[in-house]
């Protein structure tokens, strides 16, 4: 049955309370771990599917729409064996702040090497939060 | 076996896109992907060292073969970016008065070897074994 609790605070049993704008604006409003050579989704969370554009270059696509494109985003890779030391990884917008590659509805990313080149990771780990 | 939705993409490559489970393939399909997109299983996309040349994936139909000349293009670009690597920490250890385990004369001639091998390769196999 669909309802709605009103409140300002959360509390649990010890006394401890939160205000409930950090559940709210505090919580990831999607996440996802997949494999990066494959795209195979290893868990999500309003996550419908990433599509890999290249190597080391997907989307992440969003059961439900976010609601503003003005989120934030997180992101972690394994550190593979193959990584030499200009191999150091980062996560990079593909299409900057001014793209359309960060909507609602979906985000492009980039794994990104100190040398400039993609790379795909044995595991990709990526949240949003807005 | 699964399945996963493929399209071609602006670079000339072929997008994957891998549901998470979280809605229906068809869904995703709908949602996430161009239209003229396809639903193929992953076990006809190419496998083994033609794995490693993603970004050398072309689809044909619904066949999405590897693009040869594209492969080794792609080999020899990561060929010289571990070459100029290389080079750089041979540099380093001259200025750091530390001896290069292999001589000059030999690094280069490996180098034209491991180019030369490139060239004449006829399968990725023998590309990625370079």
């Amino acid at each position: 049955m669909a309802g709605t609790i009103v409140a300002d605070t959360l509390q649990d049993g010890a006394g401890n309370s939160t205000a409930m704008d950090n559940a709210i604006y505090g919580s990831a409003k999607a996440w996802v771990n997949f494999v990066g050579s494959s795209g195979s989704i290893n868990r999500s969370y309003n996550v419908s599917s990433v599509t890999r554009n290249g190597t080391g270059n997907y989307n992440i696509n969003f059961t439900n729409a976010l609601a503003s494109n003005y989120y934030a985003v997180a992101g972690c890779v394994s550190l593979d064996g193959t990584i030499g030391a200009s191999g150091t990884p980062c996560f990079v917008l593909t299409g900057g702040t001014s793209s359309n590659q960060q909507t609602t509805s979906t985000c492009q990313i980039g794994v990104a090497q100190y040398n400039s080149t993609n790379a795909d990771h044995t595991v990709v780990m990526v949240s949003f939060m807005v | 076996m699964s399945q996963v939705i493929i399209h071609a993409n602006s670079n000339g490559g072929v997008s994957v896109t891998v549901p998470t489970g979280e809605i229906s393939i068809q869904s995703v399909k709908e949602k996430d992907t161009p239209e003229g997109s396809i639903i193929v299983d992953d076990s006809t996309l190419p496998q083994g060292a033609d794995a490693q040349f993603f970004d050398a994936w072309e689809l044909s139909g619904s066949t999405v073969t590897v693009n040869f000349e594209k492969a080794k293009a792609i080999k020899l670009a990561q060929f010289n970016a571990k070459a100029v690597e290389e080079a750089q920490k041979r540099q380093l250890n001259t200025l750091a008065g530390i001896d290069n385990a292999v001589s000059d004369a030999n690094f280069t001639a490996s180098l034209t070897a491991g180019r030369a091998s490139i060239a004449s390769a006829t399968t990725t196999a023998e590309l990625v074994a370079i």
